[in-house]
């Protein structure tokens, strides 16, 4: 708060004041009063307006000095009614009250909002889960009849069901509860589930599936990295070369982290598209021409890896080769813990 | 033949299974009565149980958790709930293994079959005519004649073997060698079992081994 401003906030007083001033010293004079005794009573209505206007300048200072302070160092600007102090004046009172009201209005709206959102989220997991039995039963019948179904029809269900994790995972990461649970993890067991997930998909299109992996455990949510992992791998199947493909998976350990990289020989990705990878519906030149793909995908995959505090990088040369690296720190207050 | 309880509420999948189960030589049962599914599980007895999570009255994992009271019967447990909470719950009330819908059948044959291994104490010695397979080791013996096998033929040699009365087929043996980490393709198999051939064979058994064109291999 600037005195010039305040003071310009009560220009019509300070005028008002100021003509009674001139009117009594006036009058003063019409009853022909000696001159000193005006310049005495003109001093002494100056000295007395300045004070009354200082004094409560400073008195509403030092309240919106604290409260604009405090609201520009809160980073949750929502919960400045906390820092505010008793109010003393009608002003302040009327201030707080209404930050009140509105606080306690808007929190309603939010909790609307938010039960709607975990209610939808709880119906997507519900139906996902309910989605997933028939699923079960095509995959079932297609084993048990396979002069009747041929591999092509159990590729399809696998692209379904891929694609329903894809919902699944979504969900998942956009909704702000933690949702997952952090337990050791094998490297090893993850990239197998992932394997053999993909099994018949790498044999069909004789994609050479190679890993040089140690026995390394890492901190992270099994099934959340097989979902991550699983991505990437499709994403390596869809952008194959036609000609010796191969994904190759190797670990790295380092002092402080763990690296996981995925190598494979593909499309690449082009220059332009690769910083925008990342990005919410981004498909880019192969995601256009190559297969229809939703640019969902690996969005997905950065979100939960942002959530989980692992670390995600893609290197690519285009017609050459397409590299991602996941990096898993190294956390050993939770083995402590443990 | 070892008898496997289906306990799943939904009727297309328990059929399936129980053909699934049926068509690879073991004695499949389904659940019925889900109110009192402790009682008939215990009365019939079963090798293995396959138990949904999600089923009416009691749920899979306190159904499993009133089971271990009473028996130590291995017990998968299935489910369509992508989640690893549960996953931790079911091992800590003693399921042996775990499995998520839509699972891979072939893989569901090889936890089965992994874990009744486990439960008749550790086999690791096949018998097979005059032969001893040693596990273990990964030794082929005959009279005074060892072999030594690579990892790949010891799991090849070992589903065929505790196989030995039906077709294995191509697909089987890939997962199984996958499941063990042993990313290979096909033609990787087949240079694998000719190579497994020509080893039995320095052992006097020439065509122990037959293949069934397109479907698989059996041990004769």
């Amino acid at each position: 708060m600037k005195y010039r401003d305040y003071l310009k906030d009560n220009l019509v007083g300070i005028i008002i004041y100021l003509s009674t001033i001139i009117l009594i010293v006036l009058i003063l004079n019409a009853f022909k009063m000696p001159i000193f005794v005006s310049i005495i009573c003109f001093c002494i209505f100056i000295i007395c307006g300045i004070s009354i206007i200082t004094i409560s300048y400073i008195k509403k200072n030092s309240f919106y000095k604290n409260y604009l302070s405090n609201l520009e160092k809160l980073s949750k600007k929502y919960l400045i009614l906390e820092t505010i102090p008793e109010p003393n004046t009608y002003e302040e009172k009327i201030l707080v009250n209404s930050l009140y009201d509105i606080n306690k209005s808007m929190i309603e709206n939010i909790n609307e909002y938010q039960r709607s959102t975990i209610e939808f989220k709880e119906f997507v997991e519900l139906w996902i889960h309910e989605v997933k039995i028939p699923i079960s039963s095509m995959v079932l019948k297609c084993h048990n009849n396979k002069e009747k179904y041929d591999k092509a029809f159990l590729s399809l269900i696998r692209r379904l069901d891929n694609q329903i994790d894809e919902v699944l995972y979504y969900v998942r990461s956009e909704n702000t509860e933690k949702d997952f649970s952090i337990t050791e993890v094998s490297l090893k067991e993850v990239i197998r589930n992932v394997g053999l997930k993909n099994k018949d998909d790498l044999l069909e299109n004789n994609i050479d599936f190679i890993t040089d992996l140690k026995n390394i455990k890492i901190c992270t949510d099994k099934k959340w990295l097989e979902f991550i992992i699983n991505q990437i791998i499709n994403n390596s199947i869809k952008y194959k070369k036609d000609k010796e493909s191969s994904i190759k998976i190797r670990t790295t350990e380092y002092d402080e982290k763990t690296v996981l990289e995925i190598y494979d020989n593909g499309i690449g990705i082009p220059s332009k598209d690769i910083k925008r990878v990342f990005d919410k519906s981004f498909t880019g030149t192969n995601g256009r021409e190559k297969v229809k793909s939703t640019g969902m995908g690996l969005y997905i995959v950065k979100k939960l890896c942002d959530k989980l505090g692992h670390s995600i990088f893609i290197e690519s040369k285009e017609k050459e080769y397409t590299k991602v690296l996941l990096e898993f720190g190294k956390n050993e207050y939770y083995k402590i813990v443990r | 033949m070892k008898k496997i309880m289906i306990v799943e509420d939904d009727k297309t999948i328990a059929e399936e299974l129980l053909f699934l189960l049926n068509n690879s030589d073991y004695e499949g049962i389904i659940l019925k009565d889900f109110e009192n599914s402790k009682k008939e599980i215990l009365a019939a007895n079963p090798d293995l149980i396959l138990l949904d999570i999600n089923i009416p009255y009691l749920n899979g994992e306190l159904l499993l958790k009133e089971i271990r009271k009473e028996s130590n019967i291995p017990v998968i447990m299935v489910t369509s709930k992508e989640s690893e909470a549960d996953e931790v719950i079911s091992y800590s009330y003693g399921a042996d293994d775990y499995i998520t819908k839509p699972y891979n059948p072939t893989i569901l044959l090889l936890k089965i079959n992994a874990l009744l291994k486990r439960c008749e104490n550790n086999k690791s010695m096949i018998t097979y005519k005059d032969i001893v397979f040693d596990i273990g080791k990964g030794i082929v013996k005959r009279n005074d004649k060892e072999i030594i096998l690579t990892k790949n033929e010891i799991i090849i040699f070992n589903l065929l073997l505790s196989n030995k009365d039906r077709i294995v087929t191509k697909d089987e043996l890939m997962t199984d060698l996958w499941n063990n980490d042993e990313y290979i393709n096909e033609n990787a198999l087949t240079v694998n079992i000719s190579r497994l051939r020509s080893k039995l064979s320095d052992l006097g058994y020439e065509d122990i081994i037959e293949t069934r064109k397109g479907i698989g291999y059996r041990i004769v």
